[in-house]
């Protein structure tokens, strides 16, 4: 009786195969794609544990176990470099999540139609800039001679800064410039969950004599607070990912101290020093710690009744 | 916006209720604090973009410059970068590499979010993970690194786009858009002998216009604006992209390279940069609004439904 269970169960595979033939042709080339260009190189990954020589290959070069690792946990700037990825990504998420989140509830308050459309018009721009783009337009904003805020500083009397040489100034122009770049964007989320609160709320506490600020602390902001907890545990998946872009273009060697991350320093070792076996250590050990907490989030999310995308 | 959603407008509820000061106080504040972010958003913008046009012999600084009466303005700069050969050279291989980037990673990613979607793909699961996991372990960029070398992608335009072909967010996006389709209307055509290539193109791709845009919005940007592997992969200088000229043209400020700048003509510098700057973001800023409408669609529907 069960033997037949299942064999009919296994013809049935079979059958659902078959039928699905042509499904798995057009997976012929996506397949292909994530074979060599997402698994080869978490292949190459092993040379993390290697010393690795390019004349030797990944495979002949000596196995070494787990020295990298120590070589990077052991140096002096491991603490600095992870210091200086948590400042960005926390400050980043502490700075622009507030303003995304305000902006989406003015946005949604206002009843000016023409100052809110042209806002939420400009605001998601900057987005779809480059880092590079960003750098030009800082430029013109910071440069130490001519930059409008040292044009102002100057009309007040005060000193030139050079802003992105500066150790004191540059996190913050760091994460203010993420911030202006970034904000419009993050606040479509929440303007999608503004838009889905039941209007009959809003009347009833009209009829209930609530004024605009009652409305929004005790309608608005308690509709959107799932959508915000679900936001805050998504980015503090990738709390490791400081903005590698952004920094890259805006550092310079007087701000090395306070700019370098982990991604930069990875590129510098293995890019410009070749050091690839070392820097390739510091990747896949972002990567392990990252995985924990992507998979982590994820959980949380669900939990708190969001849908994760895996 | 649609106003179908009911979007609140305390003014054009059926509720009758005079406003209170403390909503003429709060109006008042929603305003000011857009007005005041308007015009943070706005000035860096502004003052790029006044730069480009400042003539030669302008005196005064880029604050005032940046109320300089358009009439007053100078194409000094988009000339000399225009009848730039280098410039050209760099915008051509630019739109090669977003044309071929979007048309790879759409025709790529199309079917892989399609056969995702099948719920009842024997093996569905086994799939989902696969592409998940190099989604959840990120290597970092050494390892690509040498696989694009050993590959002999080095100084091939395919290099930018190759790696980064399917975006596995985007194509879970997408996936979440498929599954929502009407179930019924892929049942029929497939009663109808439909084989699923036939109900991809005939029925899902004339349903998911938004989506498609979307999602082809997002590459075009990743690809348009990276340099990162522009300046890793193509060491040729007749194959640099845009980005690439632009972050030279940027960093030039010592005396060498005033020559390298100088080029582009008697264009003031500052102005030469400012012009670059903005004809680097011109193709992004043109398809913006023609686009803007599809992504909001598209990545409320991705990020509301997950």
């Amino acid at each position: 009786m069960a033997n037949s269970l299942e064999k009919k169960r296994s013809s049935q595979l079979v059958r659902d195969i078959r039928r699905h033939k042509s499904v798995y042709l057009l997976l012929l080339f996506p397949l292909t794609y994530y074979i060599l260009f997402r698994y080869v190189p978490i292949f190459n990954g092993q040379i993390a544990f290697r010393d690795f020589m390019a004349l030797d290959g990944i495979l002949g070069s000596k196995w070494i176990g787990l020295k990298h690792f120590k070589t990077f946990t052991h140096s002096y700037y491991f603490w600095e470099l992870l210091r200086n990825t948590l400042m960005y990504s926390v400050g980043k998420l502490l700075f622009s999540l507030p303003l995304a989140i305000i902006l989406a509830i003015t946005i949604y308050e206002c009843n000016k139609p023409f100052l809110r459309k042209i806002v939420q018009t400009l605001a998601y721009l900057p987005h779809f800039l480059s880092w590079v783009i960003m750098y030009g337009i800082l430029l013109a904003l910071l440069a130490p001679g001519d930059g409008i805020i040292n044009d102002v500083i100057k009309l007040f009397g005060g000193k030139p800064l050079d802003f992105l040489t500066n150790t004191d100034a540059f996190p913050w122009i760091v994460i203010l410039s993420d911030a202006w770049k970034e904000m419009g964007w993050s606040a479509i989320i929440f303007i999608a969950a503004l838009m889905g609160i039941d209007p009959s709320l809003f009347e009833a506490a009209l009829v209930e004599g609530a004024n605009s600020w009652q409305r929004v602390r005790y309608i608005t902001l308690p509709s959107i607070l799932p959508v915000i907890v679900i936001v805050v545990l998504l980015r503090l998946g990738t709390i490791l990912d400081a903005g590698f872009n952004q920094i890259f273009m805006l550092y310079s060697t007087p701000v090395l101290s306070v700019a370098d991350i982990i991604d930069t320093w990875v590129y510098r070792q293995g890019l410009l020093e070749f050091q690839f076996g070392l820097a390739t250590a510091v990747g896949l050990f972002k990567g392990f710690i990252g995985m924990f907490l992507i998979l982590g989030s994820n959980r949380l999310v669900r939990r708190f009744g969001g849908s994760s995308l895996f | 916006m649609k106003k179908t959603t009911g979007y609140r407008r305390v003014g054009n509820t059926s509720v009758a209720i005079k406003p209170t000061k403390a909503d003429h106080s709060f109006n008042f504040l929603v305003d000011f604090f857009l007005a005041v972010l308007l015009v943070i958003i706005a000035v860096p913008l502004w003052s790029t973009i006044t730069l480009s046009f400042r003539p030669n012999d302008y005196i005064g600084n880029n604050l005032q410059g940046m109320f300089l009466a358009p009439w007053n303005w100078s194409f000094a700069a988009y000339k000399a970068l225009l009848g730039n050969q280098g410039f050209i050279l760099a915008f051509k291989n630019s739109i090669l590499i977003l044309i071929g980037g979007v048309a790879t990673s759409l025709l790529l990613t199309i079917p892989l979010a399609y056969v995702l979607s099948i719920t009842t793909l024997p093996g569905r699961k086994f799939l989902n993970l696969l592409i998940v996991v190099p989604y959840v372990f990120n290597v970092g960029m050494i390892p690509s690194y040498l696989l694009v070398t050993h590959l002999g992608l080095i100084d091939h335009l395919a290099a930018i786009f190759l790696p980064g072909a399917i975006s596995t967010y985007n194509c879970l996006i997408m996936r979440s858009f498929f599954e929502g389709l009407p179930n019924e209307l892929k049942e029929s055509a497939r009663i109808d002998g439909a084989t699923e290539i036939q109900v991809l193109i005939r029925v899902i791709l004339p349903l998911s216009k938004a989506i498609i845009m979307t999602i082809g919005l997002f590459y075009g940007v990743s690809f348009w604006n990276d340099f990162f592997h522009a300046m890793l992969y193509l060491n040729d200088n007749s194959l640099q992209p845009l980005p690439i000229l632009l972050r030279n043209i940027l960093m030039a400020s010592g005396m060498n390279e005033y020559v390298e700048v100088n080029a582009f003509g008697d264009a003031p510098i500052a102005a030469i940069k400012a012009a670059s700057v903005f004809m680097s973001a011109i193709p992004m800023v043109i398809a913006y609004p023609f686009i803007q409408k599809y992504f909001t669609k598209g990545t409320l529907l991705g990020s509301v439904k997950g």
